[in-house]
């Protein structure tokens, strides 16, 4: 199973993340912002970040450029989980290697966790319920 | 002059003091004015125009137009000489009015609203006239206009994607089992959850539409499959109502299609639940794809209400309802379809229906196959 790292701000949804993937048998980290997920990476590799855009202290984008997903992790996958469809910044998460976009709250738990098996498969499914 | 005084006829003036006059009336326009000669030479500028360019009217006159006034795309690219709205006018005989960004002497740019005119003589264009003003503030309430729907959706979101998700883990047993009253109660709150979600996507992307900020990203769509997929999350609403549903794609395969997958899903969304929606018990919905020389053509076919034909030309206009639709199912808003037209259009596609009433209605799709005034990314939707 898989090594997963959430950033989400918002408590209740990371919380609620965290339970589902880990029934799944994944290893989940959990981080409340961009800033929060660069510290955990120092100890954590993780093959997926399930990743908000709009947080505080540091965002879903900022996070992506110092990460440098491009050009220093190749091999981990990027599920962008944000509400903001259509926007220019999920096209922008896109052009910095993120590998997927989903809709939080069209996405239920059991198709979120089948998302980001298929993510980590290479494959396209649909992740609306 | 006082209002008992009669004013002078202006053919009453001699060549002189008609000259002046039209001097005065040139530079006393509000907005920048620019005349041209029939070559495109600079002949006449207002001050508020060498205001808003930077420049004075020495560096002015006797310039070439397309040359000295530099305009430039949003991306800070010149625009081609072909594409100036003063060539247009030139070359059609026709005023153009349009959107712009033009560079000021300083190196910055500045968003113009343009209108070009060419001045016909006995049939012949011997000049040009064009009139712009700065449209920067507006622009920038767009922006700020387009920013706060964003935000607030998101804000709007946020909640119910927490009902949502909690309400899912319960009814799936991750907190223990339920019963099977309780897993009813929670259907009914991820029900309304999802219309909720509906109705702030409608809003946030006609809003979008509307000012003109809708973000096109086209890839090369596997439309065989985006159908599919549409057609099977709207399986259980229909077979709740005993409709079929059915994709018809022929039997060749279908190559993908230049467009935006998501924006494209939302349309083939809409007219599917629709066809849904306004089809009573044992009706069926198709949705058919064809492969045309120039086009894709999605046809979605229902057995439904029809549309009046009284109420046929307002089909596409905000919060129109057509009155049998309202009588029979009061949970629709009335936007869908003028959501459904605005992304066409911005996926410079084309939408039309034919429709009799109490038979059943048809709303056809197409998309370009090829879609040469955008860029694309030749990256494949798989």
């Amino acid at each position: 199973m898989a090594n997963i790292l959430v950033v989400e701000d918002d408590k209740d949804l990371n919380n609620a993340y965290k339970i589902i993937l880990e029934s799944e048998n994944h290893t989940v980290v959990s981080a409340f912002n961009g800033k929060e997920a660069l510290k955990a990476l120092g100890e954590f590799t993780p093959d997926l970040i399930l990743l908000d855009l709009l947080m505080p202290i540091m965002g879903g984008l900022e996070f992506l450029q110092h990460y440098d997903l491009i050009n220093k992790h190749p091999n981990v996958k990027v599920l962008i989980f944000t509400n903001m469809e259509n926007s220019p910044e999920v096209t922008e998460a896109y052009n910095l290697g993120a590998d997927r976009c989903i809709i939080k709250s069209w996405t239920a738990p059991q198709n979120l966790a089948r998302v980001i098996t298929d993510t980590l498969e290479n494959r396209t499914v649909s992740a609306k319920s | 002059m006082p209002p008992s005084e009669p004013r002078t006829p202006i053919a009453s003036l001699n060549l002189e003091e008609q000259r002046v006059l039209a001097e005065a009336l040139f530079t006393s326009i509000g907005d920048g004015a620019i005349a041209t000669d029939e070559f495109g030479k600079i002949t006449r500028i207002n001050p508020t125009a060498l205001q808003l360019l930077g420049y004075n009217e020495r560096e002015m006159i006797g310039a070439w137009f397309p040359k000295k006034i530099v305009s430039v795309h949003e991306n800070n690219q010149a625009v081609s000489l072909i594409d100036r709205p003063i060539t247009r006018a030139f070359l059609t005989g026709k005023t153009i009015a349009e959107k712009a960004y033009y560079r000021r002497k300083n190196g910055q740019t500045m968003p113009v609203s343009i209108t070009v005119s060419p001045i016909m003589l006995q049939g012949k264009p011997v000049g040009a006239i064009e009139v712009f003003r700065d449209i920067t503030i507006e622009y920038e309430i767009d922006r700020m206009k387009s920013d706060f729907i964003s935000l607030a959706s998101h804000q709007l979101r946020t909640p119910l994607s927490s009902i949502k998700t909690y309400s899912h883990m319960l009814m799936d047993g991750y907190m223990g089992e339920v019963t099977p009253a309780q897993r009813k109660s929670l259907r009914t709150i991820v029900g309304a959850a999802n219309r909720m979600n509906e109705l702030i996507s409608t809003l946030l992307n006609i809003t979008r539409i509307e000012s003109g900020n809708v973000t096109v990203t086209r890839k090369a769509v596997n439309v065989a499959r985006l159908a599919e997929e549409v057609i099977k999350e709207h399986s259980l609403a229909a077979s709740d109502k005993e409709i079929s549903v059915e994709l018809k794609t022929g039997s060749k395969p279908l190559p993908s299609v230049p467009t935006d997958p998501l924006l494209f899903k939302e349309v083939l969304n809409n007219l599917v639940s629709n066809g849904i929606k306004y089809t009573p018990q044992n009706g069926s919905v198709t949705l058919t794809i064809q492969n045309r020389r120039y086009d894709m053509q999605f046809t979605v076919t229902d057995s439904g209400m029809g549309i009046p034909k009284y109420s046929q030309e307002q089909i596409f206009t905000k919060f129109f309802r057509a009155h049998n639709v309202v009588k029979q199912e009061t949970s629709g808003t009335g936007l869908g379809l003028y959501l459904v037209k605005g992304l066409v259009d911005a996926l410079e596609g084309k939408i039309w229906f034919e429709s009799t009433e109490g038979k059943g209605t048809s709303f056809f799709v197409t998309l370009p196959k090829n879609i040469e005034s955008q860029q694309q990314t030749a990256q494949e939707e798989d």
